[in-house]
């Protein structure tokens, strides 16, 4: 089902943070760019607080590292969501919670990783309810790592992925649309029985337009 | 003629003002928490990224109609209300109306938000809903009372000729009867949704109510139409007790310092529970009304 | 045998309009002696049977189906005559037999059905006929002291005699108006109706009060001013009616928010709305009256159209209760629509009609300076949202909750076309409000009050100010228009959601049986707001038994006078006459 190629997770950061851009900016109009430009400095945060990851959320936001100053603020449902941020290991419990937050989210989206354990499992690496790899779930599109980062590292994070969206990149949700059927079986192989319904993503499948 | 110059200006000029109030207000609040906040224009880029979000999703027509119609009624609302005095631009269509037609207009783009909150299933929008209606139920008692007693001073519900009344500060309700301004003024607060009456929106207590299943565009319009109605409101109650506006400039300033009136209330107090406020309008505000009505018509 | 009783129930149901469009000269009826039985159209009964013939017909359509029993219909072109006759008389004596005929038939029209109960049947007959002996007393009063049954000025009377005619006249009206505490029969007796004939009882019935009330006004002209003059810019001896009236429609309308049977909702509403009448009417003057009239004819469109909505709902799920339905909105579109502009009307909201009249009553009170009452107004007002949120909400919205909801379908033609009807009716007259004030101003000026003459049909005029039905349509339509179409022109896409499931749930996927409605919910956690939890801790059948309980205790005090030898109860009596014939022989009048 699943064959690895070329880089993977965590892996693919030197290659998407070096990956020239330059063709992609050429292509855009100026709506585009405007368009691009306005997506990257308003970033309405749902922040899935799973493990201590959430504690870390409360100093970016508050008056200590003041997020908002980027246009970084909190939104209390997914639908008012652009960034998903997933703080810390994902127990597979909170796993579907997690992808039904994630699928309810209105295009374009993007998923903020947080911490070692999104990356490999971190000091979870062999707990039998917890998923190693994100990535195989979600489309991340960035990974803060550390066991927690703290605010200034999650601060770099975003302004890493605003200059991404600004630079016109298209962001990990067109990755889940083009690899719908690889993330569903990924997710169908740990959560078995407990599924989620398709409703919020079978519209992906019957070829839904950006 | 006129009409098709001044109904893009009025809307463009109670969207400006709303992006830059609310963006001022975000500053305000950020410099009172001790940190940087966001750039004055936040609120226009938030708006404007909602707007070109690529995907919006809709639970059903009478979803999508909502936001349509509450968009409509505070459009209606702005055309309204008169901005200015002395002059017959910025008069929108105020002359077919009049104050207890646009506080009723205030209310029907609610009621078309009401009805696609219904129309989503989703239960806690209806909560929402059904707070921010409770709530309407207490903020009007006190804020009527005290828009009949200046139509009762004025002894018209035109709000041109109450504006026109006003010459000079001396003349001003706020100075000729100051404690209909105070009746006023918290319902007026609760009725722009702010802290400390905001609980129909709490993120937290009922996952933000109505505005639960909105995203994408429709929560674009959402946000304009609360910019939008937010400052006819403010402009209201400056022509209704600042004495109006004759000019652009002045309108802006009046409705600036209204605004940090209201701001710094809304900085500083917790919010309340739904029955705690209508409680509160009906003991403070309404009884602060009563002893007004007393005042000024039984003695 | 049964087509030709259809037929004839239908024309006589259809004599109001023809009676409206075609009266010409007074008609008098020898009855024996001197007496006669006259009856006219005079200006205030012709605004009335102009309801009756809207109404009249309206109602009848959905008694036309198979399914209702013949009886009813006969019984409903029985009730209409009555009504008429009612209208029409010009003598107290022709007044009341039109309405007991009123009275009896509806009594029949509720007793016949098959949900309702000795107690609901009981206090109905109880509560009208009161108010019928009431009328009875009234009349009789009026004839001993002039010598003639006529309806016309009552003027020289005294104080004394005065307030008791009109004491016993206001009761026997305000109990048909249903005022507080006077309205126990209504929730109970609309409630069990069949759902065609409560829709007669809310618009037609009910308003032949209102009729009553104003005709107060005719026969005591020198009720509102002579008699203990003004309070601020008002009439003093209207300010108690006014307060009666608007205390009327708050408890009423917290009543409603808390019920959650939609007939039993409906009929409180009914109580509040007829509140606001009776608020304007002791208000008085010319905007008063044009504006209580002008919301007895919205009321009166209204509540056909609500009550003939939810009739159509009720015949085609069988559910009643808010609970148990939801999501009609896709299966019962048009009466989807049938409701969404019956409460907006019922609301007060602009552009539609409900706000033209509560404008003029809001300008009233401000020009009678009685704000406090304007204030409690504006109370029920707001408070009448809520349950007409609960009224679109919980049949039409949210999630289906029962498996009738589930398959419903589209109520049947008979139950639609006056639906479509009303609509259209109340569109067009939240469009052109000036007409309704068109039509109350020949009843002004027959009351001797200076018309409320609009420049034009579009515009509603007041001496305060008004507003333009026409600009406001055209403005609100022509921006829901634009804003729909510049939304398309947004780039990206819209897209309907997976399924019914598919909510902002924290994350969690609700399942197809789990409780999402929220129609029963709504409006509990108004009780915890003190004033509305001590109104609905409190009930006026509370207030009666309470009543009762007093007079018994009362009689078991008086009851001590008699005591069980019965020499003892002779000896009081005797004592008492002695008393009263020495006290008359002092006077020196003789016995």
């Amino acid at each position: 089902m699943y064959h690895k190629t070329g880089c993977e997770g965590f892996q693919c950061e030197d290659q998407t943070l070096g990956a020239d851009l330059a063709g992609v900016r050429d292509e855009q109009t100026v709506v585009d760019r405007l368009v691009a430009w306005l997506r990257q400095r308003s970033l309405f945060v749902l922040a899935y607080g799973t493990g201590c990851g959430a504690i870390e959320i409360r100093p970016l936001m508050t008056s200590r590292y003041d997020a908002e100053r980027f246009g970084i603020i909190g939104a209390a449902t997914p639908r008012q969501a652009d960034v998903l941020v997933i703080s810390g290991y994902l127990a597979i419990k909170t796993l579907k919670r997690v992808i039904r937050s994630y699928e309810q989210m209105q295009e374009p989206k993007y998923v903020i990783a947080l911490g070692s354990c999104t990356i490999n499992g971190g000091m979870y690496w062999d707990s039998y309810n917890t998923v190693k790899q994100v990535d195989h779930y979600l489309p991340v599109d960035l990974f803060v790592n550390g066991c927690m980062p703290r605010p200034e590292a999650l601060i770099e994070g975003f302004v890493a992925l605003q200059k991404r969206i600004a630079d016109g990149e298209k962001g990990g949700w067109l990755r889940y649309r083009e690899n719908l059927d690889w993330y569903k079986a990924n997710q169908r192989r740990v959560l078995g029985a407990n599924m989620l319904p398709d409703d919020t993503s079978a519209w992906l499948q019957v070829g839904g337009q950006a | 003629m006129r009409a098709l110059i001044d109904v893009p200006l009025m809307l463009l000029v109670t969207y400006t003002m709303g992006f830059f109030m609310y963006g001022f207000y975000r500053q305000f609040m950020a410099r009172i928490q001790n940190r940087r906040g966001p750039p004055i224009w936040q609120n226009l880029y938030d708006n404007l990224k909602f707007f070109s979000k690529s995907e919006t999703l809709s639970h059903g027509p009478m979803f999508f109609l909502g936001p349509m119609i509450m968009m409509a009624g505070a459009v209606t609302t702005v055309l309204f209300i008169p901005m200015l005095k002395d002059t017959a631009w910025l008069q929108g269509f105020s002359a077919s109306g009049n104050l207890i037609l646009v506080m009723f207009l205030m209310v029907v783009g609610p009621l078309g938000n009401a009805l696609a909150v219904g129309a989503s299933g989703n239960p806690f929008g209806v909560m929402g809903v059904t707070r921010g209606l409770t709530r309407l139920m207490g903020l009007e008692v006190p804020f009527f009372l005290g828009l009949a007693l200046i139509m009762v001073q004025y002894e018209t519900v035109s709000i041109s000729a109450i504006m026109a009344a006003q010459p000079t500060l001396a003349e001003w309700t706020l100075v000729t009867n100051p404690l209909i301004f105070l009746v006023v003024l918290l319902p007026f607060i609760a009725s722009l949704n702010a802290s400390p009456f905001d609980v129909v929106g709490a993120p937290v207590e009922v996952y933000s109510g109505p505005r639960v299943e909105f995203g994408g565009r429709l929560l674009g319009i959402l946000m304009t139409q609360n910019m939008m109605l937010s400052m006819a409101k403010y402009v209201l109650v400056v022509a209704l007790f600042m004495g109006g506006a004759s000019n652009l400039l002045e309108l802006f300033v009046k409705v600036f310092v209204l605004f940090m009136l209201t701001a710094s209330i809304s900085a500083v107090f917790p919010r309340l529970r739904t029955e705690q406020a209508v409680d509160f309008f009906w003991r403070i505000p309404l009884g602060l009304g009563v002893v007004a009505v007393i005042l000024t018509l039984w003695i | 045998m049964r087509l030709f009783l259809r037929v004839l129930s239908l024309m006589v149901v259809v004599t109001p309009a023809v009676t409206w469009f075609a009266w010409d000269g007074a008609l008098v009826w020898p009855l024996f002696g001197g007496a006669t039985l006259s009856f006219d159209v005079t200006p205030l009964a012709s605004f009335f049977l102009l309801l009756l013939a809207m109404g009249a017909p309206l109602a009848a359509l959905p008694m036309l189906r198979k399914e209702e029993p013949d009886w009813q219909l006969a019984l409903f072109a029985l009730l209409v005559l009555g009504m008429q006759g009612l209208l029409l008389a010009q003598d107290l004596v022709g007044f009341f037999i039109g309405w007991e005929i009123m009275t009896w038939s509806s009594w029949l029209l509720i007793v016949r059905s098959p949900r309702t109960d000795a107690g609901t049947a009981a206090s109905y007959i109880l509560f009208n006929l009161s108010a019928a002996f009431l009328l009875l007393a009234g009349l009789l009063g009026v004839y001993s002291l002039t010598g003639s049954f006529a309806i016309q000025a009552l003027v020289d009377l005294t104080l004394a005699q005065g307030l008791v005619l009109v004491l016993l006249f206001g009761a026997a009206f305000l109990i048909k108006i249903g005022t507080l505490p006077l309205h126990l029969w209504i929730p109970r007796s609309y409630d069990q109706a069949p759902e065609p004939v409560t829709v007669v009882l809310s618009a037609l019935v009910s308003k032949m009060g209102v009729y009553g009330l104003l005709l107060m006004l005719i026969l005591f002209p020198e009720m509102p001013g002579r008699w203990f003059g003004d309070w601020l810019n008002g009439p003093l001896s209207g300010y108690g009616l006014a307060w009666i009236g608007v205390i009327t429609s708050i408890v009423a309308t917290f009543k409603a928010i808390a019920q959650d049977d939609m007939k039993r909702l409906l009929a409180y509403s009914s109580i509040g709305q007829l509140g606001y009448v009776t608020t304007a009417i002791g208000v008085g003057g010319a905007l008063g009256i044009s504006g209580a009239l002008y919301h007895a004819l919205v009321h009166t469109l209204v509540s056909l159209l609500l009550f003939i909505s939810f009739a159509g709902i009720i015949a085609q799920t069988g559910q009643r209760r808010f609970n148990d339905l939801g999501e009609l909105i896709y299966r019962m579109p048009i009466s989807f629509f049938g409701v969404l502009i019956g409460i907006i009307a019922l609301a007060g909201m602009p552009p539609l009609p409900g706000f033209a009249s509560k404008f003029l009553i809001f300008v009233a009170l401000i020009e009678a300076q009685w704000i406090l009452l304007f204030a409690a107004v504006i109370l029920s007002s707001a408070a009448a949202f809520l349950y007409c949120y609960k009224l679109i909400y919980a049949p039409f919205l949210g999630q289906a909750n029962s498996p009738e909801a589930r398959v419903a379908r589209e109520a049947p033609w008979p139950y639609l076309i006056p639906q479509i009807i009303l609509m259209g009716m109340l569109v067009g007259l939240g469009m052109f409000p000036g007409m309704g004030t068109a039509l109350a101003d020949p009843v002004l000026a027959a009351l001797g009050l200076a018309p409320l003459d609009g420049p034009s049909l579009g515009t509603l005029a007041t001496p305060y100010g008004g507003y333009d039905g026409v600009t406001l349509m055209l403005v609100f339509g022509i921006a829901f228009a634009l804003v729909t179409a510049l939304f398309y022109m947004l780039r990206g896409q819209l897209r309907r959601a997976g399924s019914r499931q598919d909510l902002s749930f924290a994350g969690e996927v609700p399942t197809p049986d789990q409780p999402l409605h929220y129609g029963a919910g709504m409006g509990r956690e108004l009780r915890r707001i003190p004033l509305i939890g001590w109104i609905l801790a409190r009930s006026s059948s509370g207030f009666f038994s309470g009543l009762a309980e007093r007079v018994e205790r009362l009689a078991e005090h008086s009851s001590r006078l008699y005591p069980s030898q019965p020499w003892r109860w002779v000896q009081s009596f005797v004592v008492v006459f002695a008393v009263l014939l020495t006290w008359g022989l002092v006077r020196g009048g003789g016995l």
